[in-house]
């Protein structure tokens, strides 16, 4: 009883964990772009979700919906700001760090303080005595179906070689003819749709603030960092270590402990794997 | 000549000469009375006006802001204060407590404000006091808190928990019964709260099954509401605060938690009803102050003066109500005094009986404590959202901090007590 | 040659103990701004600055005293970061700790002179034994680059997180409560002994000590950026490789670099708490940690005067937008910040500097070419 019950808490943050952190590790990991405004995608996501479920869009076009929104912005600033920071990751900093200000809040002023939220669908579960809501087992499923549908694509599709090809050796892809421009646009744009996906996904388990990306980009930035450059050798088992900390923690001392517990919990694994998991995954496969 | 003549011519000068005299101070004491009469008819009393529009507690501040604003426009329209007019002075803290200092200051210093009205969190209030106590600027908190300041400066609207808990815990303990379970904002205004809610549900022979302190960071509700169902309780009490913290009622009721809650903050700050999609907030519990849903005429009308001015707001929450307040609070207290001078002020506040017809009902200001009386509502979210008011207790008094040795009529004070850390007797 | 003493210490006696030797550095190739109309226009700003100090009103006073408050801490991640490549998201952390520390030692133990100073100097050396700490933590596990940005804000957080839940009564330090989210008041003023009398140190005071702590701590900057520490930082910055093969003691530059960068956050955070005697948790959150690096970055992180100049215009620029731009403030404040990074990546300062040179440069030139000397020689030179 009390293992089913920590199992699904778990499993909650694990996906919590993967969902945040998928679209940064492709922007960051990837694309070595540090985008202090990966909380406004999501929100972003989140916003355009709710607006058109009460349209009466139906919900998960309504969150098909969020995510294309999200990937759209993604294209359009990538197109305008950060086009121009790539190699200048600090300089990227601060432009994110400004748009994320522009963003939420002028959301602010734009939808005020505050928008009305989506309901939860698909009910609960009963085991013994205790509940639990059926959807964010749904999560579950769609992190796992990120991360599989992010290992297919980089791995087995054309696009995926090309992207992989611009982001490891971008002289070496331009001269042999890939159009890196587009190759990275719509690189960016993807990472910002899947920022986007986690906020549609969560929308209807959150209340819907212009500042609500705030809560994700903590968790997202230390997932990433502590899994390192690859989406699928870092995220994931990066996303299993610290989720497990997490929820044992919370489980056994509360929230609390919790929280700060994820933090130390970060600091040590950055010291115990500087370069990440990734790197060390990659370096014992060799 | 003549000495009779210039004798005579002497004495007539010296008659005409007080006369004159008598003419000349009487035209410039006129002149003087129109002068000052003048002058002080141009110059308007002037309120500053600190509250966060932007940033995290923008729910919160935009309808403070507007409370005052629109109570500052029908007194004028009244023809003001004392035959001058109100003019507020305001700054957007961008719920950041530096700008709480740093507007502060230029508000007392640089503008010399009369009155100084805001802050939400405590915390922010906490940055303001030490910069009014220094200046000894009259100053009024607007909304509920944790209670336990006891300042000569600082004048409250809002409630306090021990006076609405004192009503809202007994009512749900013998509605649903003994067992009480609290989850709460892990800082000063959670614990505090909590601290009370322990006292009243013993006080009431019931029993604590459960406490959680939450950080204000967390968003995601799992492991709270296992361990709720777990420990079974009869009534949970809530004090979640902050947008993460709310996201709480979605899931639980997603998780199909069924107990009935209770809370005097969720709800009437925050106006969660309106945010959570139905059925989020079903089978909760409110005891407020104030709610926009009041079924009352005096408030029916206020809400009308208020949609009539501010037609997209969203939600008329408590605080916005509890700062409209403050201002005819404040407004009784100048015309009581006769002058805007602030220790005069203050003396007025303190003489007892200041009271106002707000559209909660009448609310008054203690003498002692500076707190305020309060009509307590408590009502239930129906299914839909909609809510039933199902109690009223009028004239509820903040009593503890009085009943603990808060008297500011005999002696200032500048501190904030806690129930484990109260005044000494004196 | 391998202890940070040791570097620190044949870094300035290099020179040999000679004042001359020592101030040349001040005129380093490290840092900008090194001609006598430089130096002039610095002694002119301080002159200005005194006589706005004695001239202007109590609040605009303490409100430009509450600006210099930041620069420390500005000035410090400029030497972490614009010389030794180390970017720290935990000056908040450090800023926080020594805040906390002078509020719990002056509220306990009284706010005559003595204490105040000493209370300053001890909650200066906790800092900084935090800092060795943790950069020993980082550096000497071979954390770098942005990991060190994570592991900084982690560390900023997780004080944040702690400390925001300190408030019932069990969380005190003898007299002092924690007291959580609301953050500790009461804290005294700075005190001196000034002719046998205790003088608080507020309002036109406290501005002017820290006028003159700025400029001790910019001018001992750089000094300390133009000696031989100072280039072995950049050249670690530049390419710790080939730095470490050279035979300098990376880590321990690092370790060195990054506790000065910190202490001088956490003097910031002293001097803020004898400013507002109010210190809160959230002083440690994200948005306070990352506003050190946009003042930083916008001023231009290479270079110290960039960085100081920078950190002022950003807060006195936040400060009106919040003023006049109402809800667009922060909109407007965005906006610009945008604007410097696309159109002057390098920091505005930085560039305002290099095109007033390039001005320079070419108004000289050209008077060079129509000087009639010149042109005569020329001409008699053609023929």
């Amino acid at each position: 009883m009390a293992l089913i019950a920590f199992l699904y808490q778990f499993a909650d943050s694990f996906a919590f964990l993967v969902l945040c952190a998928a679209g940064l590790a492709i922007i960051f990991g990837m694309m070595g772009v540090i985008n202090l405004a990966h909380g406004e995608f999501i929100m972003l996501g989140a916003y355009a979700t709710a607006i058109s479920a009460h349209l009466g869009i139906p919900l998960p076009l309504a969150m098909a919906c969020g995510t294309v929104a999200a990937a759209g912005a993604g294209i359009i600033l990538e197109r305008l700001v950060i086009r121009h920071l790539y190699g200048r990751p600090l300089d990227s900093i601060i432009a994110t760090w400004a748009i994320s200000l522009i963003a939420s809040q002028g959301m602010l002023i734009i939808a005020g303080p505050t928008i009305p939220g989506i309901a939860t669908p698909l009910g609960s579960f009963a085991i013994g005595n205790l509940t639990f809501s059926t959807y964010r087992i749904l999560l579950v499923g769609a992190a796992l179906c990120v991360l599989g549908s992010l290992y297919y694509l980089f791995v087995h599709t054309r696009y995926g070689i090309y992207a992989r090809a611009t982001i490891q050796a971008p002289d070496m892809a331009r001269a042999l003819g890939l159009n890196t421009d587009i190759v990275y646009c719509a690189t960016f744009g993807l990472g910002a749709g899947l920022a986007g996906l986690a906020g549609a996904l969560y929308a209807p388990t959150m209340t819907l603030v212009p500042t609500m990306g705030a809560g994700f980009v903590i968790p997202a930035f230390i997932t990433v960092i502590v899994g390192g450059g690859d989406v699928l050798t870092g995220t994931a088992p990066a996303a299993g270590i610290l989720g497990i900390a997490q929820s044992a923690l919370t489980f056994k001392y509360g929230t609390l402990i919790g929280q700060v517990g994820l933090l130390l919990a970060v600091i040590l694994a950055i010291r115990v794997l500087p370069r990440g998991i990734s790197e060390w995954i990659a370096r014992r496969a060799s | 000549m003549h000495p009779t003549t210039i004798q005579s011519a002497r004495e007539r000068t010296m008659r005409i000469e007080p006369m004159m005299k008598c003419l000349m101070i009487t035209l410039l004491c006129s002149l003087c009375l129109i002068g000052t009469a003048a002058l002080a008819v141009e110059t308007p009393i002037k309120i500053g006006l600190l509250e966060d529009s932007t940033g995290d507690f923008a729910a919160a501040g935009i309808p403070k802001v507007h409370g005052v604003e629109l109570a500052v426009a029908e007194i004028n329209a009244h023809g003001g204060v004392l035959g001058r007019k109100l003019e507020i002075i305001y700054y957007d803290t961008q719920s950041d407590n530096r700008r709480y200092q740093e507007f502060a200051r230029r508000v007392i210093y640089q503008d010399k404000v009369d009155v100084l009205f805001g802050a939400f969190s405590s915390a922010s209030r906490e940055a303001v006091r030490p910069i009014v106590d220094q200046a000894k600027q009259l100053y009024f908190y607007n909304n509920e808190y944790e209670g336990g300041v006891c300042d000569k400066n600082v004048f409250f609207s809002g409630e306090v928990p021990d006076q609405v808990l004192s009503k809202l815990v007994p009512w749900t303990m013998d509605r649903f019964g003994k067992n009480v379970y609290t989850i709460a904002a892990d800082y000063n205004f959670g614990q505090i709260s909590a601290e009370w809610i322990r006292k009243f549900v013993a006080e009431h022979h019931g029993k604590m099954v459960g406490q959680e302190f939450i950080p204000l960071s967390v968003s995601q509700f799992n492991q709270t509401i296992s361990n709720i169902q777990a420990a079974k309780p009869d009534i949970l009490m809530t004090l979640m605060i902050g947008a993460n913290q709310v996201s709480f009622f979605q899931q639980a009721a997603a998780a199909n938690l069924t107990t009935p809650m209770a809370s005097f903050v969720n709800g009437p700050t925050f106006y969660e009803h309106k945010q959570l999609p139905p059925p989020a907030m079903n089978n909760m519990y409110i005891a407020a102050n104030y709610m926009e849903e009041l079924d009352t005429p005096e408030n029916h009308a206020f809400v009308g003066r208020w949609h009539a001015k501010y037609p997209n707001e969203k939600y008329i929450s408590q605080v916005g109500e509890d700062s409209y307040v403050g201002v005819y609070l404040y407004v009784k207290g100048v015309e009581k005094a006769g002058t805007t001078e602030k220790a005069a002020v203050i003396k007025a506040l303190e003489s007892g009986g200041m009271c106002v017809n707000a559209p909660e009902g009448q609310v008054c200001v203690d003498p002692k404590t500076h707190h305020t009386s309060h009509t307590i509502s408590l009502m239930q979210v129906l299914p839909n959202h909609s809510l039933k008011r199902l109690e009223v207790w009028k004239g509820v008094q903040p009593s503890w901090l009085a009943e603990a040795g808060c008297d500011l009529t005999k002696h200032a004070d500048q501190s904030q007590y806690t129930p484990s850390n109260p005044p000494s007797r004196k | 040659m391998d202890s940070a003493e040791g570097i620190l210490n044949g870094g300035v006696l290099r020179g040999g103990w000679r004042l001359t030797g020592i101030l040349r550095l001040l005129n380093g190739t490290q840092t900008l701004g090194r001609s006598r109309s430089f130096w002039s226009a610095v002694g002119l700003v301080l002159v200005i600055a005194s006589i706005f100090g004695i001239t202007s009103n109590p609040f605009q006073i303490g409100n430009a005293a509450y600006f210099l408050v930041w620069t420390f801490m500005a000035l410090g991640l400029c030497v972490m970061w614009g010389y030794a490549g180390i970017l720290s998201f935990g000056q908040t952390a450090f800023f926080g700790l020594a805040g906390y520390a002078y509020s719990v030692i002056t509220i306990n133990f009284g706010d005559s002179s003595g204490l105040t100073l000493m209370a300053l100097l001890v909650s200066l050396g906790v800092t900084a034994m935090f800092a060795g700490f943790v950069g020993y933590f980082m550096f000497y596990g071979g954390v770098t680059d942005v990991f060190v940005a994570i592991i900084t804000l982690a560390t900023t957080l997780v004080f944040e997180t702690f400390l925001a839940q300190t408030a019932g009564p069990e969380w005190s330090i003898g007299k002092a409560r924690l007291n959580g989210f609301n953050g500790m008041t009461g804290m005294p003023q700075l005190a001196i002994r000034w002719l046998g009398s205790e003088v608080r140190l507020d309002g036109r005071l406290l501005f002017f000590v820290l006028l003159v702590a700025v400029t001790v701590v910019y001018l001992g900057l750089r000094i300390l950026v133009n000696s031989r520490f100072g280039r072995a930082l950049v050249a670690i910055r530049e390419n710790p490789l080939r730095a470490a093969m050279l035979g300098f003691n990376v880590r321990a530059h690092q370790l060195v670099a990054f506790v000065i960068g910190s202490t001088l956050a956490g003097l910031s955070g002293v001097m803020y708490v004898a400013w507002g005697q109010y210190i809160t948790p959230s002083s440690m959150g994200l948005y306070s940690a990352v506003l050190p690096v946009i003042w930083v970055a916008v001023g231009g992180r290479k270079d110290l005067t960039a960085a100081l100049i920078g950190t002022l215009v950003v807060l006195y620029l936040s400060q009106a937008l919040a003023i006049y731009g109402s809800q667009y403030a922060l909109v407007l404040l965005g906006a610009i910040l945008l604007a410097v990074v696309m159109l002057a990546p390098d920091g505005f300062v930085v560039s305002a500097a290099r095109g007033l040179l390039k001005w320079r440069h070419t108004t000289v030139l050209g008077r060079r070419r129509t000087d009639p000397a010149e042109s005569s020689k020329k001409h008699a030179d053609a023929r």
